[in-house]
């Protein structure tokens, strides 16, 4: 079943990459983020193989709602990834 | 004929994909394998035209993939044709897909398998030096990928090798209670592209698994 918090962060991913847009989905991951991945002794880290993308190759789940607050590049690849939207 | 293995070991998403690569396919392969600094394009030339397959994990974008520290090795119209002509080969990188892997079938590769998008996974940064043991994070993303590579090993061909990986992201995805992971394994499937020949296939490769992982990766204290 769907996670209430996950679904919040799916509806501000689905906005355009306003500052507006990007903060709210920053809270809603950080909402998400408390409830979920990351009990215990690991440190998850959301990776990619891009090159010359504008976003980290490895954020640490708990910095996601920072990188997704400052860059518009990163809430993209959320974007289509979470949301399963075109940016 | 040998394989053609490039394992990038740099940052953090080349170390936890190599290390898979490492773990499970390196051992029943040729030792004629690219790894960490070797990943680079002379390397690459010099072993690639022997090959009937090349494996390649490293950074990419539509028109290039690249080796350690994001070294050219494969640009669409800066390499040549007879380094991939007839052979088999699996990028894991991310948008090779788009641009590169048409090349190369344009330019005679038998079959090619890559990502039109983004190639994205959650991984436990506290295993860096033991990739291959973090089951909990990267395996469910990355074993699909070792599995599809081990079926081609195996001599299937190259769209069954394909079905497997792509049955491993469906596996793993409907087992997953992380919305996060979840998205990651759909967002790996559909964006998962095989051109060319899907009967393409290569010799069969002994089937060997090793009972005891490699050694710990060294990290340099200045890298992540």
């Amino acid at each position: 079943m769907p996670n209430a918090e996950f679904e919040k962060l799916k509806e501000a991913l689905r906005k355009p990459a306003t500052p507006e847009a990007m903060r709210e989905a920053a809270e809603a991951f950080a909402q998400y983020r408390k409830v979920s991945l990351g009990k215990g002794n690991s440190r998850p880290t959301l990776v990619n193989l891009g090159k010359g993308t504008g976003y980290p190759h490895a954020v640490p789940l708990d910095k996601i709602p920072q990188e997704l607050e400052r860059n518009p590049e990163f809430f993209k690849l959320l974007k289509r990834v979470v949301a399963k939207e075109e940016s | 004929m040998p394989t053609t293995v490039l394992m990038s070991d740099f940052d953090l998403p080349t170390r936890s994909a190599s290390g898979f690569i490492l773990r499970y396919i390196a051992p029943r392969v040729e030792p004629v394998q690219l790894f960490s600094f070797l990943v680079r394009r002379l390397p690459f030339q010099l072993c690639a035209p022997q090959s009937d397959i090349i494996i390649g994990v490293g950074h990419g974008n539509e028109s290039s993939f690249t080796g350690q520290n994001e070294a050219e090795i494969l640009e669409v119209g800066k390499y040549n044709p007879r380094e991939i002509r007839g052979k088999v080969i699996k990028l894991l990188s991310c948008q090779c897909g788009v641009a590169l892997c048409p090349d190369l079938i344009k330019n005679g590769a038998l079959s090619v398998a890559g990502y039109v998008d983004d190639y994205i996974w959650v991984m436990d940064s506290d295993l860096a030096s033991t990739p291959w043991a973090d089951k909990e994070f990267a395996g469910k993303s990355l074993m699909p990928v070792v599995d599809g590579i081990n079926a081609l090993l195996d001599g299937k061909t190259a769209g069954e090798a394909f079905d497997i990986e792509l049955e491993g992201y469906t596996r793993n995805a409907a087992a997953e209670e992380d919305e996060l992971i979840k998205c990651c394994l759909e967002f790996n499937r559909e964006n998962a592209v095989l051109l060319g020949d899907p009967e393409g296939r290569v010799r069969a490769r002994l089937k060997i698994t090793l009972p005891i992982p490699p050694p710990r990766i060294l990290i340099p204290i200045f890298q992540g």
